[in-house]
């Protein structure tokens, strides 16, 4: 008890309260001005190049990232698997904060603007020779239904209505392969979904229609040395763990060469195939199934490339 | 019958004179003053809008009650008038629709929706004057206002002082059952208070239901210490018959089932329906370190890291040590009492056979305890175990009287004037972080995180929730108004309807600015930042074919809501 009327713990009550405010004032007065973004905006917007990435970190600023640059994210940068197919990251960095992804390597640019910092990464030349979810209308998707294979045409336009929690995709989506006018989720089109992770994924939407697939077909497609796939289920319909799995299976050339199949759980899981290693330059058809025993709530959705690569690290 | 008169002012406390019940009614006068003038900054959030919704369907069983009694007692017309929210019991939601029919009657209130929230801004007043009162009867005047003060400076309870739902109400009604029950211990006549006050707490929420339990742990220990210490020779000092556990069980739930009328028919049934909805309510989603919860198992650490990073660190400190410091105190009580004959014991300190050290520990730790429960839906953020506050900052109160009282012999040597001064100024001191944090949080109380979590920034970097029940919206307002001069309509993600409508009723927002439900339909449309509301993020990007939004409403550089303007939109 004197140890509450002693000299050090009244030191240490002047001392708190004091160093709490101290604390306080610096949380706040290292905030970065919209004016800091603004002008770290306009520099970086002035130099982009087709192949760069446009990040922010700490990653919840991404809002105010997208509020200055976003007209230059599109769906695909947005909600990419993987930095594959760019060659240099800029980065807006805020409180020393660097992106998960940052190269290890130092930036070979790096400017500040007020208490936002411009960084930018060489990536290296990017790997990647065709993008599945850029060029899917190029495509041809299918339902089997008992045997009997027939096409899903192409549509364009219809307003999605509503919105909220638990929605998931809104349909109809803008372009689409209509499986089955009757249910309006099967289809196959692209999306920004959110995996188990809650992150956003731009991919494919193929949603599992039962025991028969449904399929979409590329051809003429740069097969280069792997096609890397990335597949996983909208966040609601996974997280509950409680579904069966949703099988995905890729053909080259009519020949299976490998597939997926994901359980709930797996969250946005990855699948590298070996492509043509020994004919670079060669092109083919590449086909996707999805089916599910199970299909009720499997919205498998899904995003690959092919990449010509020299090693089998991820770019 | 007072048993325990010595022993329970055994810590400096005193019972309350009138004067000390006028310092009450000030800081509740004062309190419930600066939350009228604050409570415009905040938008109804989305309980209370449903609380509104009831409120109103309340309000218009009161005005059949007065025009026709016989009719408002009818079945049909109390399940008419409470079948709406009758998960929650309606004491609160009364008081908010007395608000409103006053409103109606003598336009009180500057705007719609303080009418509704001014009953739970008068229960948050109340809860300041009981801790006061409380404190001074524990540990004294100076303990009591400073614990008054710590309580009312915490920055998520001012925050949900302004709003009409049951978290602080509930606050109020447990500390006053608390209160009560204490009282009774050593003066029987607050036994009946204490059965009357539990049926109004039973009524405000079901927070209440734990009351007996952790009252009648309090009450064991209490028994077993007081005849082992008449077995070694000490007199009798408190009743071992608990007179308030007793009123409580035989006026508590009368009160509680003659006041909900919508329990005055198919009683058991819907006694039931009304446990097995809080005993298995439903998971929504909370946001902590990254992890998105939304089903058990919840993480333990829940509610102790939430409370480092919500209740400002000077006053969290000040509770600790006073908790610490009561703790060793009573555990060298416990010993003196338990090991020594009566004789001995006299020539010690006074000691607190009522064990108010037990209750006061039971009252604070109980509610934290269950929402620690890997199965206790954790969705209310800090709000769930707010009725653990008020003892907190008794706790913290008693630091502050304590340190005052030691530091004295230190200012013999100063002027009289600043030894007058001293206490004053110290309190001020403690006070500061608490005063600059709440000012600070405002509008955005659930939204604010202290120093401890590194601020708003920190916390999102922790990856801890940003906000729940869509109330940030209100802060949209200036923006809509000059995006919409002519009208137009909003996506309001997580707003509801009638918090929306409040905007208008209330003229912040005018009229011709209506909500949508319907991102494609809408002109614009806006995603409060939690963690699982990316997916409206997605919905509108692929809507709009485009992520950039037009507005990002930020909170210490943190994004609140982001707003995003339909390409299709003629506005």
């Amino acid at each position: 008890m004197r140890f509450l009327g002693s000299r050090a713990w009244l030191c240490l009550l002047v001392l708190l309260p004091l160093g709490e405010l101290g604390a306080h004032a610096l949380i706040v007065s290292r905030v970065a001005p919209d004016a800091d973004f603004r002008a770290a905006a306009d520099f970086v917007r002035k130099q982009l190049h087709a192949r760069d990435l446009i990040t922010v970190a700490p990653a919840w600023a991404d809002p105010i990232l997208r509020l200055h640059l976003g007209d230059r994210i599109p769906l695909s940068m947005a909600g990419r698997s993987d930095d594959a197919r760019y060659e240099r990251m800029w980065v807006l960095s805020t409180r020393g904060a660097l992106p998960v992804d940052a190269s290890k390597r130092a930036p070979e640019l790096q400017r500040d603007f007020g208490r936002v910092r411009v960084l930018r990464y060489a990536l290296g030349k990017s790997p990647v020779l065709f993008d599945f979810t850029d060029t899917l209308l190029r495509a041809h998707a299918t339902i089997e239904e008992r045997g009997h294979v027939r096409d899903c045409p192409l549509h364009r336009g219809g307003v999605p209505h509503g919105g909220g929690l638990g929605r998931g995709v809104l349909f109809p989506l803008a372009e689409r392969f209509d499986c089955d006018p009757r249910r309006p989720w099967l289809v196959v089109g692209p999306v920004v979904t959110e995996d188990l992770e809650i992150t956003p994924r731009h991919c494919i939407w193929q949603h599992a229609a039962g025991d028969d697939p449904i399929s979409v077909t590329w051809s003429d497609v740069p097969l280069g040395s792997e096609l890397v796939f990335y597949a996983g289920l909208y966040y609601e319909h996974e997280r509950m763990r409680d579904h069966g799995p949703v099988r995905a299976d890729i053909f080259i050339d009519g020949e299976r060469r490998g597939g997926m199949v994901h359980e709930d759980g797996d969250g946005w899981k990855r699948l590298v195939i070996a492509t043509s290693p020994q004919a670079p330059g060669a092109r083919g058809e590449v086909r996707v199934e999805v089916r599910a025993h199970e299909p009720d709530r499997r919205s498998f959705c899904w995003s690959a490339t092919t990449r010509q690569t020299t090693s089998q690290g991820v770019p | 019958m007072n048993l325990g008169g010595r022993q329970i002012f055994a810590s400096g406390g005193r019972p309350a004179c009138a004067h000390d019940h006028l310092v009450g009614l000030v800081l509740c006068a004062l309190y419930i003053t600066l939350l009228w003038h604050t409570a415009g900054d905040i938008g109804l959030s989305r309980d209370e809008g449903i609380y509104v919704d009831a409120a109103n369907n309340y309000a218009s069983w009161f005005e059949l009650l007065a025009h026709d009694r016989p009719t408002a007692l009818t079945r049909s017309a109390s399940d008419h008038f409470f079948h709406v929210n009758h998960e929650h019991p309606p004491l609160a939601k009364m008081l908010f629709a007395l608000g409103h029919l006053a409103q109606e009657k003598w336009q009180i209130f500057p705007t719609e929706s303080l009418s509704y929230r001014f009953g739970g801004m008068l229960s948050a007043g109340l809860l300041l004057w009981l801790i006061y009162i409380f404190g001074t009867r524990l540990y004294g005047p100076t303990a009591g206002l400073f614990a008054a003060l710590a309580y009312a400076l915490l920055p998520r309870p001012f925050y949900h002082a302004h709003l009409d739902a049951f978290d602080v109400p509930i606050t109020c009604a447990v500390t006053c059952v608390t209160y009560a029950y204490y009282r009774s211990l050593s003066d029987w006549r607050w036994a009946p208070i204490s059965g009357v006050v539990f049926g109004l707490a039973l009524l405000t929420k079901h927070n209440s239901w734990i009351l007996p339990g952790i009252f009648a742990l309090h009450f064991v220990w209490l028994a077993a210490t007081e005849l082992y210490a008449r077995k070694r020779g000490h007199a009798a000092a408190v009743s071992l018959v608990p007179w308030g556990l007793y009123a409580m069980a035989v006026l508590g739930p009368p009160i509680f089932l003659g006041g909900w009328p919508w329990l005055w028919h198919d009683t058991a049934l819907r006694l039931q329906e009304y446990a097995a909805f809080h005993m298995h309510h439903e998971y929504y989603n909370m946001e902590y370190f990254g992890v998105n919860y939304f089903w058990p198992p919840f993480p333990v650490s829940y509610p102790w890291v939430m409370t480092l990073f919500t209740v400002p660190l000077t006053t969290l400190w000040l509770a600790l040590a006073g908790l610490g410091h009561e703790l060793g105190q009573w555990w060298r009580q416990l010993r003196v009492l338990l090991t020594r004959a009566s004789a001995d014991a006299l020539a010690q300190p006074p000691i607190d056979r009522t064990q108010t050290l037990v209750l006061l520990l039971g009252c604070c730790l109980a509610p934290m305890v269950i929402i620690s429960l890997p199965s206790t839906p954790i969705f209310g953020g800090t709000k769930h175990w707010f009725p653990a506050y008020p003892f907190f900052a008794l706790f913290a109160g008693r630091t502050f009287q304590l340190t005052c009282e030691l530091a004295k012999p230190r200012l013999s040597g100063l002027s009289a004037a600043l030894r007058c001064s001293f206490a004053p100024v110290f309190g001020a001191l403690l006070l500061l972080p608490s005063a600059v944090e709440t000012a600070h949080s405002h509008p955005f109380g659930l939204s604010h995180y202290t120093a401890a979590a590194g601020g708003v920034p920190g916390a999102a970097d922790h990856g801890m929730n940003r906000q729940f029940w869509g109330f940030t919206t209100r802060s949209l307002v200036p923006f809509f108004k000059q995006a919409m001069p002519q009208g137009g309509s909003v996506y309001i993600c997580d707003t509801i309807w009638t918090s929306w409508q409040m905007l208008s009723r209330d003229g912040f927002l005018p009229s011709n600015i209506v909500a949508s439900f319907d991102i494609a339909e809408a002109d614009y449309a806006i995603v409060h930042h939690e963690k699982h509301f990316i997916e409206v993020d997605e919905q509108i990007w692929t809507t709009y074919g485009s992520v950039k939004p037009v507005y990002v409403l930020r909170y210490d550089g943190v994004p609140i809501i982001s707003v995003y303007k339909n390409p299709h939109s003629r506005r």
